[in-house]
């Protein structure tokens, strides 16, 4: 019997190509695009599971807020580990880094330097905490001793072979010399340490030995042992603060008490976040590496299950609809003694057949796809086709997926009477058309949803890039690296600002596009009292810093060469003088204290400088404060209109000549103010991408049963058009019945999109309203292509020649 | 064999009820061959579907080899109907998918009969209906009278008691209709009881009775003498 229904299942599929090309294809897209998604989101969520015991490893994070802003940093102190380790017997270990983003190193005594854009300083106990182990050199010593560092095997052979690099010297910054005390393999893509090369030893950083409490510069994670109290983790975390942050604080604040510090509205909590978690729930100021979000893991899965839906639907829709031409069989069979049982059983054989074709299809259409989709998305996925888990899982995502898919076409064609569809003259009245209606539906509800999706990030993308973001952005330069040049900065600056195409130059590390970050509390007037404290950003720039990004002076003056107590003088934002309670004038003038320790410094306000947007515009402007001082990070050209390319080639030879052998780094500032919303630009292209896919399994299927209708129906074009209907008067009534089913499946998905944007918009502190044009925008376009898809099959039918139509009834 | 009493069969639209049998009364006694006749729409296919337990009655009782079958559900109905009756179209209705041997197959694997019986019984009723040559065809390769072959082979091939056959001769021509005619007549003198719907005075001849319906009642009975086979 089994080999029966396969038999006929595979010759009915043969009789009908188109159909079986319809339903094969949808049903194929509709896989890959779920089949990538489920790799994407395997892939999102195995973050950090490869390490050794990371179900029992935490970060510590802080929530801060003190001096008017509130900040969530994934940082702490650097005391903090070695306290958490005596105070709590279940910390086994604990290993910090500290963050120092790109480095140049070269080999001893060479020249040339290589860009590492990741390097950080990390305790000893890197490799017992993470379960990494050593391709070369000996794990117990590697980075005991202060200037030494391990590099990742991709990082080592830039400049050895891997196997003679243990105990070779490299220079990190043209200055610092270091031995190499390991390799280690390169770290996996799906891991927060990824893209990391170089790891220097933390006892060689003198600040990591220094007892300083209130600055939050260390990611600190513990390894608990097994079956810890967390409740008891926790509770020591609170106690940290009173413990050791009141009384280290003290020494700024005399007198201060943590009822004190409660009191006047600040706080500073301590929490964990574990590990595995980190990539998808911990979006803070600072991160180890760039995380994602579960939010568009959830989105991404939904599309996913959408799409699958949507080919499921197609399936059904279009195999009901071609059951007229199964009809007689299913007639003949049940006269012949089958149950319906066993047509049931026939047509889910059938619907798993289709289903395994189209995953054979699908995992074309993947391999094909993947590599333009990991581009899209940043990823490196793989099919795992060597993993046999995967293959089973395909497996019975398979025949779940034919069995689904072929339910309802199989209960609703075995439910055929053999009385009414025997008759002999073909004319069977296929039922279920409310539920095909029904089906397409929900079909463009979805395709409708996921446009107007497209268009609102894709509205919100253009908002960001062009919203004013209180600086100019276009026609910048930045030459990265700069320190390279050493002590040669300020003649190179001037050479390239006397380069014709350059109208300005200028130097810093703080820049509004991702760049150096550094907070710092100060305090109005000298006073040391918390109430007047202030939390800002510190950034040192040089006299052309405003001129070169046209910031706005509102208030005030900008710094000048020709006024000698310019070295401590200090520009605020307008958010920061709203903090101190002060109008832009009033500002003029004010005394701000530094407490900084290498820093400490009684500062002037010489002028007030408009708010512009030096973070994301996911968050709000912060405080800021400019002074004069030297930060060798970036070089900031304001070019001219022009050839930009030349400008390049001319700025590269100064580099050449004052910085020989030093790597010439450089990327225009709106690209890199475009990678802030790399996120967002993924998000849209993934959009893009599936809701194509989307419109293509739904037109797929409002083709077929265009195709179906208008076979249904020969027999009514021939009779209208015998009676004096023209093409025009047919196609549209041919037609007019589908737009029917997408405007009902407008005015359902319309009011969903409008609400699920509006929550997506939520995220972003300055955003776009959603236009009522967004709303007829994806209207229309689903009217017309629809339109398109149905019209060709109903201008087929309408300009047949009526005597043939009527023949065939 | 068969006893039909009072039988009525009405069918419902939206506004309209239709009675498509009305108190039909009829006997059918084992190894009969029985033709119904009148015009189109008088009820003889309802009656035949009925028959055939295709279809429940509306109204009245039916009863096969001495069972009341009129009110049985369709899976019951299936269980009778298989390996009891056969069933032959004016339209063949043979599966397009199928080959000749696997059509005439087919009831046989709803018998569950193991594959070695299955195909000597196929090959049998192919040799017998002479279209054994043809075996590895597809219906559409076929010339009607072939297909109706076919259509008898599949029909007798599980050694049904009764044939049922709707205007068997009815999409063919004269000379593959007598032949259809003559494979029936055959069957019946072999002992197959035949009930047949025709519009043919031809083939009403070959009928031991003849019934005529008219407006869902039956108003003639008449007995015939039968045809020789292979009568020209």
């Amino acid at each position: 019997m089994f080999k029966n229904y396969i038999k006929i299942a595979w010759r009915s599929l043969k009789k009908s190509p188109f159909f079986t090309f319809l339903n094969t294809f949808g049903l194929a897209v509709g896989m890959a695009g779920a089949l990538i998604m489920s790799l994407y989101i395997y892939d999102e969520l195995s973050f950090d599971t490869m390490f050794a015991d990371a179900d029992r490893i935490y970060r510590i994070n802080a929530d801060i807020k003190f001096g008017g802003e509130a900040n969530e940093s994934a940082e702490v102190s650097a005391p903090m580990a070695e306290a958490l380790k005596n105070d709590f017997g279940q910390v086994e270990m604990t290993t910090r880094f500290r963050n120092i983003g790109s480095v140049l190193i070269k080999k001893n005594n060479t020249k040339t330097n290589v860009k590492e854009l990741s390097a950080a300083y990390v305790d000893s106990t890197l490799f017992k905490m993470f379960g990494i182990e050593l391709l070369y050199g000996d794990e117990a010593t590697a980075l005991t001793k202060p200037n030494t560092l391990i590099l990742t095997k991709t990082a080592a052979e830039k400049h050895f072979k891997i196997e003679e690099a243990v105990g070779q010297v490299v220079v990190l910054e043209n200055s610092n010399a270091y031995t190499v005390t390991g390799i280690i393999d390169d770290l996996p893509q799906n891991s927060f340490l990824r893209d990391r090369g170089v790891f220097m030893a933390m006892s060689g950083y003198a600040d990591a030995q220094e007892n300083g409490w209130v600055s939050h510069n260390y990611f600190t994670f513990v390894k608990l042992i097994e079956n810890a109290d967390m409740s008891a983790f926790q509770e020591l975390l609170q106690s940290m603060v009173g413990k050791y942050i009141i009384p280290y604080a003290q020494r700024i604040y005399p007198g201060i008490t943590e009822e004190q510090f409660v009191a006047s509205g600040n706080y500073l909590r301590y929490t964990t976040i574990p590990l595995t978690d980190i990539h998808l729930y911990s979006d803070r100021y600072t991160e180890l590496s760039p995380n994602s979000s579960i939010q568009n893991v959830y989105i991404l899965s939904s599309i996913g299950i959408f799409l699958i839906l949507l080919a499921s639907v197609n399936f059904m829709n279009l195999s009901t609809a071609h059951s007229l031409k199964r009809a007689k069989e299913v007639g003949v069979r049940k006269t012949l003694g089958s149950r319906r049982l066993d047509l049931v059983r026939q047509f889910l054989i059938e619907s798993s057949m289709i289903s395994f074709f189209s995953l054979v299809l699908a995992l074309l259409i993947t391999v094909i796809v993947l590599p333009f989709f990991n581009e899209l998305s940043g990823k490196a996925i793989a099919i795992p086709f060597t993993n046999p888990v995967f293959w089973l899982l395909l497996m019975l995502m398979t025949i779940i997926l034919g069995l689904f898919s072929g339910s309802y076409p199989a209960f609703f064609m075995s439910k055929f009477m053999p009385v009414k569809v025997l008759k002999g003259t073909g004319s069977v009245k296929v039922g279920g058309g409310r539920i095909r209606n029904a089906l397409v539906i929900f079909q463009f509800a979805i395709s409708v949803f996921l446009i107007m999706s497209t268009l609102v990030v894709f509205q919100q993308l253009d908002f960001i890039q062009n919203k004013d973001i209180g600086y100019a952005k276009d026609q910048v330069l930045i030459i990265e690296d700069i320190y390279a040049a050493g002590n040669h900065v300020e003649s190179f600056k001037k050479e390239v600002m006397q380069l014709g195409q350059v109208e300005n130059a200028s130097v810093s590390g703080y820049l509004p596009t991702p760049s150096y970050r550094n907070g710092s509390t100060f305090f109005k007037d000298g006073s040391s009292d918390q109430e007047d404290a202030i939390s800002m950003q510190k950034w040192k720039v040089d006299h052309e810093y405003l001129s070169t990004l046209n910031l706005e002076l509102i208030a005030g003056r900008d710094f000048n060469r020709d006024f000698s107590g310019d070295s401590t003088a200090m520009l605020l934002n307008e958010s920061a003088i709203k903090i101190l309670g002060l109008k832009p004038e009033e500002a003029i003038g004010t005394r701000i204290q530094d407490l900084d320790q290498e820093d400490e410094k009684l500062f002037t306000v010489i002028g007030v400088i408009k708010n512009f947007h030096f973070e994301s515009l996911r968050s709000d402007i912060n405080a800021l404060s400019l002074s004069l001082g030297k930060s060798n990070g970036y070089m900031a050209v304001k070019l001219n209109s022009g050839n930009f390319s030349n400008t390049i080639a001319d700025i590269e030879k100064i580099w050449d000549k004052i910085a020989p052998g030093q790597p010439f780094n450089y990327r225009f500032m709106e690209d890199s103010f475009n990678t802030t919303y790399k996120a967002e630009q993924r998000l849209s292209r993934v959009f893009i991408v599936f809701t194509i896919l989307s419109l293509l399994i739904a037109c797929l299927g409002l083709f077929g049963l265009a195709t179906f209708n208008a076979e249904k129906r020969t027999k009514e074009i021939g009779v209208r058009k015998v009676m004096g209907a023209n093409v025009f008067q047919i196609t549209y009534r041919l037609t007019v019945d589908f737009l029917k089913l997408v405007g009902i499946a407008i005015i359902f998905s319309l009011p969903l999109g409008w609400y699920a944007m509006t929550k997506w918009l939520e995220d972003f502190a300055y955003r776009i309203e959603i236009g009522v044009e967004v709303l007829i925008i994806a209207a229309l376009l689903a009217i017309i292509i629809s339109i398109i898809t149905v019209s060709y099959q109903s201008i087929k039918a309408a300009i047949v020649n009526p005597v043939k139509s009527l023949r065939t009834e | 064999m068969i006893q039909i009493q009072n039988l009525k069969k009405s069918f419902r639209t939206e506004e309209v009820e239709t009675l498509a049998l009305n108190s039909v009364n009829l006997k059918v006694e084992t190894g009969e061959f029985v033709a119904i006749m009148g015009p189109s729409g008088c009820g003889k296919s309802t009656l035949l579907n009925i028959i055939g337990m295709l279809d429940n009655p509306t109204d009245g009782a039916y009863f096969f080899n001495g069972e009341e079958v009129g009110g049985l559900k369709e899976n019951q109905r299936t269980k009778i109907r298989k390996g009891n009756l056969g069933f032959v179209f004016q339209s063949f209705n043979l599966i397009d998918e199928l080959t000749v041997y696997e059509n005439v197959e087919l009831p046989l694997i709803y018998l569950n009969m193991k594959k070695s019986e299955r195909q000597q019984k196929v090959k049998e009723v192919l040799e017998r209906m002479k279209i054994a040559h043809r075996e590895k065809h597809f219906p559409q390769q076929l010339s009607g009278g072939q297909q109706q072959r076919v259509a008898i082979a599949r029909a007798v091939v599980t050694n049904a008691k009764l044939i049922l056959a709707d205007e068997p001769t009815g999409n063919l021509d004269s000379k593959n209709g007598i032949e259809v005619m003559n494979l029936l007549t055959e069957l019946n003198q072999e002992g197959t009881t035949i009930i047949m719907v025709t519009h043919s005075d031809r083939d009403s001849h070959y009928a031991h009775r003849v019934i005529n319906l008219f407006d869902g009642q039956i108003v003639t009975e008449s007995q015939n003498k039968p045809f020789e086979v292979n009568a020209q």
